[in-house]
Order: structure tokens, then sequence, then C-alpha cells
């Protein structure tokens, strides 16, 4: 905890422009040497090295709810990536002082799920990125969140939340106060679900070399974790197996639809309690 | 000739009752159960060929003339995936 937050720190001042001779245009970033630079199309820059935090440069006329998106998106995840944590593309809740995460691509519910089941008395403890601490040589731990949970007004209807102040920067979401409150301290990882779209509403193990499978993401915080921890292929098989070793895994299929959701979050409930036995 | 697996060329771990072996030269997945992980398991680089057959003919209790053929043509794939030394 105190690792990440020193280094995740920021304040203002000036941005490099280049890092190592080699100059970073607007719309890309560079991670080298243990340092992060980037510069986002509107002219938002971020820098980190070792030891000091993140700066920001903030440009001119700049949309000022912009800032902490890219702040706590690829940003935090790419300093977090150089400090030895793994970012996984999952929102995930507590139960029984363990944690449970769901994954899945963009718009498949996670962050809905995750604030349904706050309605049920599951703390949220992340929302869209679950970073797990790799320093640990005995089981895995997972870090409380950094984000606000956000949701879009369909989401906040179904997952009976409060809508806060809107996120701006054109994402047409709300920030939304987790109803069973969050978690603040760092937690064992339990569980990992797959939320996928189907006929019917279904919950299944995963076993066996499925894990393996079930662990390819092309999130873009997996492309940051390869610029930043840059494994090689024995690495990455390392860290699989030790995630699909450690971490049960399951898939949540259910409809897309209000009672679809109503459904699944019951029956997603009743699992998880038991994972927390 | 004694039968091995290639060491040096491959990663591998064992999730519930499957054997996951990665190529480090190819990056390819292999998912081992039942029988083939049995022959993975069984190569120690003790065994020529028919000593393995003999070892897991013992293991699964079966002759040996009737499970050669699936050795064989497992061993094949393991030579042409280039995860089999002495081969």
């Amino acid at each position: 905890m105190a690792l990440l937050a020193r280094e995740t720190a920021w304040r203002r001042g000036p941005v490099p422009r280049d890092l190592d001779g080699i100059t970073v245009p607007l719309g890309h970033r560079l991670i080298t040497g243990g340092r992060y630079l980037q510069w986002s199309d509107s002219g938002y820059g971020y820098y980190h090295a070792p030891g000091e935090g993140i700066v920001i440069e903030r440009p001119d006329g700049a949309d000022p709810d912009e800032e902490a998106l890219w702040l706590n998106g690829s940003v935090y995840a790419g300093v977090a990536c150089l400090n030895g944590f793994l970012p996984l593309h999952a929102s995930a809740v507590a139960a029984g002082g363990q944690v449970i995460a769901f994954t899945g691509p963009t718009g498949a519910g996670k962050s809905t799920l995750a604030a349904g089941l706050g309605q049920l008395g599951f703390p949220l403890f992340c929302d869209d990125t679950l970073l797990v601490d790799l320093h640990s040589t005995a089981g895995l731990i997972a870090m409380p969140g950094h984000k606000r949970l956000k949701l879009l007004p369909d989401a906040l209807a179904l997952a009976g939340a409060a809508a806060q102040a809107p996120v701006g920067a054109e994402t047409g979401k709300f920030y939304a106060q987790p109803a069973a409150g969050d978690v603040g301290q760092p937690l064992p990882l339990a569980g990992l679900v797959f939320l996928e779209a189907g006929p019917e509403t279904l919950w299944q193990e995963i076993r066996g070399a499925q894990r393996f499978v079930r662990l390819e993401d092309d999130h873009y915080t997996q492309e940051i974790f390869r610029e930043a921890a840059q494994p090689g292929r024995a690495e990455l098989f390392a860290l699989r197996a030790r995630l699909a070793g450690q971490v049960a895994m399951a898939r949540l299929g259910r409809p897309i639809s209000a009672a679809g959701f109503a459904a699944s979050l019951a029956l997603v409930a009743t699992r998880i309690r038991e994972f927390a036995r | 000739m004694t039968l091995a697996k290639a060491a040096g060329q491959f990663t591998e771990t064992e999730i519930d009752d499957e054997v996951v072996v990665m190529s480090l030269t190819s990056g390819d997945f292999f998912s081992l159960t039942g029988t083939a992980r049995a022959i993975w398991l069984a190569l120690d680089g003790q065994h020529d060929r028919a000593g393995l057959i003999t070892a897991l003919a013992a293991e699964f209790e079966a002759e040996p003339d009737a499970i050669a053929p699936d050795v064989d043509d497992f061993l094949a794939q393991l030579s042409a995936a280039g995860l089999l030394s002495g081969a």
C-alpha cells in the first residue's frame, strides 16, 4: 500500500517531451528505464520516475474532467506495473475478507454487477481495474481500488445506485456511491468470474488449461504490463500458472436484460457467499 | 535410446488434473490429460521406447501391443513440437 501510494502521489509541474532522446508525440506513451511518459491527444502530460511520484502538466483550456481519467487509467496502471503489480480488467467486491473479481470486455457489465451486489451488502473493492500485488510469494493479494465507481444511466437504474456527479469528458457516465461502502485495505484474491452474454443464466466452474486460455486479455492494461515489465514467455507462463493455480475461476452467463440481471445477481450472491465460506 | 523431455525447450505446470506445457520456442500451449499426461510424466530420461510402453502398460493394466500405437502417436507429436529428446 505504502509503495503504491508513494509512487502514484501526483503534483503539477513541467513534463518532459522525450525520454532517452525519444520524443513522445501527442496521443502516445513511452515506458523505459523504469520511467513512464505519456502525452494525451489533448495535450495532458504525465511523467513518472522511481521515487518521484507522478507529475502532471495540464494544457491551457483543457477539459479538467479528462485529467483524472488518464491519471486513474493508463498512467496509474503503468506506474503500478513498474512497481510490481499486475492490473486485471475487473471490478470486484469483498466477501468474507476475500476478493471476488468480475472480468470481461468493456460493456460486459462488470461495474453494474459490482454495484448491484452492493445492494445485497457486498462492499465494493474496485471498479474497472484490479491490481494484484506480485511481491508476495504466499498468496495473491489484491489492492483496493483507486477509481470511483462509474456507471451509465441505465446501469445506475439496474443496480439501484444513486448518481452523484457526472464523470464528464464525454463518457456519459456518472460517479455512483457504492451501496455497501468500499474496502480500504488489501485482501486475498479468491475468485475471478468471467462475464458472458447468453440465453440463460448459468454459473460454471473453469478448470485446468481453460484457466490459461481465459487469462488471455487484450485490454489496454495488459499492453501496459508487457511494456513496463517486459516479461519473456517463461515469465508470462509462470505468472499465468500462479493465477490459474491460486484463484478459483468461473464463468457467469446471463441474458443482457433487466430480468437477466436480477437473476444473475441472486445467483452470484449465492456463489460468492460459498466462496467466502 | 532413452527418451526425455527436451530440456530448456518448455515450461510446464499442473492445474487440477491437467498438465499445461508451453513451448518456449513457439509459445504454443499443450494441455495434457489422461494418457497423454501419463506419457509426459513418464518421460523421465530413464526409459527407451520399449521401456516406456512397458511401464505405461503396467500402470494402465493394458497389453503393451495395445497401447503402443497411441504412445507412438503422442511421441511423434511431442517430437514435432520440439518437446522430445532422444527420439
